[in-house]
């Protein structure tokens, strides 16, 4: 067979798709990845609101029986219970609006679109979350006269976590991307069958 | 660029350029699994790759770079779907047309799945009619490499062709 009669034959494929595109598929692994979003949301915000509200309270009794009872770590307290408050509304109402979605293909993509947008609002504010908390944790140290070696290994571990924080937000981004790619998809497969 | 008129130019383009998409997911992917993987890869990259596009080559050549490439940096990789998935997740998003396919386009694709992921780029740039300017310039190699790798997978096609088999001819 020469060359040219395989451009031919290479050639015929041009007016027959070869593949098609199963949207059954496509939207259960859209499900797929809506159930995984669901369950990273669901834990990352129980561990946040346990935490939060958990180290608040500890820090909160602690002073409070200490005859030299920190502002510093009173303001800490405070603000993690508030974080821990901010995380459980935004939880309760993150799960009303799940209700707004069908469960067409359409309406899972929205909702986990919409799911992992709130991810990466969550991670966003919880990664900027630790820069007030560090200041309060140095601001207690120093009124507690702790070593300068003490406050710079502080340091040093709030900005390893920060850039563990952003590598995570990043996923939820990335995440957030690859479901609008596939909605994306999906609204140009309904405008070609609207137009065929 | 708006999130909107990134989707109108992406549907556009995917209107378009499918059959482009799945030469490559045929070249590089056997198994539907397979198939699936490269084909969300590629169209994640050209979703992204809509903000950047900037006129200086065909939307064509466009999107036979990024699927090209995803779908080297993919092989290389080695990104399989290997780890056990739910019963719902192995239904395969692409899956083959029924339509009676001329039995040497797929004896084609057969000897061009063969080749090094390289080569394979090649040869479906080469079928699909670009020059190799053009060629070299979306893999990124030079002109004279691709002249020489073009004469040795033409030469390797038509010796493979003349042990085909085509209905006993």
């Amino acid at each position: 067979m020469e060359f040219d009669e395989m451009k031919k034959i290479w050639d015929s494929q041009n007016n027959v798709y070869l593949f098609s595109i199963d949207e059954r598929a496509l939207h259960n692994r859209v499900l797929s990845k809506q159930r995984q979003a669901y369950h990273v949301t669901h834990v990352s915000e129980l561990l946040s609101i346990v935490a939060f509200a958990g180290s608040g309270s500890i820090i909160l009794l602690v002073n409070s029986f200490k005859s030299t009872g920190s502002i510093a770590m009173y303001l800490m307290s405070v603000w993690m219970l508030i974080t821990a408050a901010c995380v459980l509304i935004s939880r309760v109402r993150r799960i009303k609006g799940n209700r707004q979605y069908d469960a067409s293909l359409h309406g899972s993509l929205a909702y986990g679109i919409s799911l992992t947008t709130y991810q990466v609002r969550l991670s966003g504010l919880l990664r900027w979350n630790m820069l007030p908390i560090g200041v309060l944790i140095l601001l207690g140290f120093w009124e507690g006269g702790k070593s300068i070696w003490a406050a710079a290994g502080l340091v040093v571990f709030l900005a390893l976590a920060h850039v563990a924080a952003r590598w995570e937000h990043n996923l939820y981004k990335a995440r957030k991307r690859e479901l609008e790619a596939l909605k994306d998809k999906l609204d140009h497969e309904d405008s070609a069958r609207d137009h065929q | 660029m708006t999130e909107k008129e990134q989707q109108n130019i992406f549907n556009h383009w995917l209107n378009q350029h499918k059959a482009l998409i799945f030469k490559v997911l045929r070249a590089y992917a056997a198994t539907g699994q397979d198939r699936d993987d490269l084909f969300q890869e590629i169209i994640i990259q050209v979703w992204r790759s809509v903000p950047s596009f900037q006129y200086k080559s065909s939307v064509t050549t466009w999107i036979y770079r990024i699927a090209l490439n995803t779908a080297i940096k993919w092989t290389r990789k080695e990104r399989r779907y290997y780890k056990e998935e739910a019963l719902y997740n192995i239904q395969h998003i692409v899956s083959e047309s029924h339509l009676p396919v001329d039995e040497r386009l797929t004896w084609l694709y057969e000897e061009i799945n063969k080749l090094n992921e390289i080569d394979r780029s090649v040869a479906l740039l080469l079928l699909d009619n670009f020059s190799y300017k053009e060629i070299a310039s979306i893999l990124g190699i030079t002109e004279s490499h691709v002249g020489v790798k073009i004469n040795r997978i033409k030469k390797h096609l038509i010796a493979k062709s003349k042990t085909y088999d085509y209905h006993g001819v």
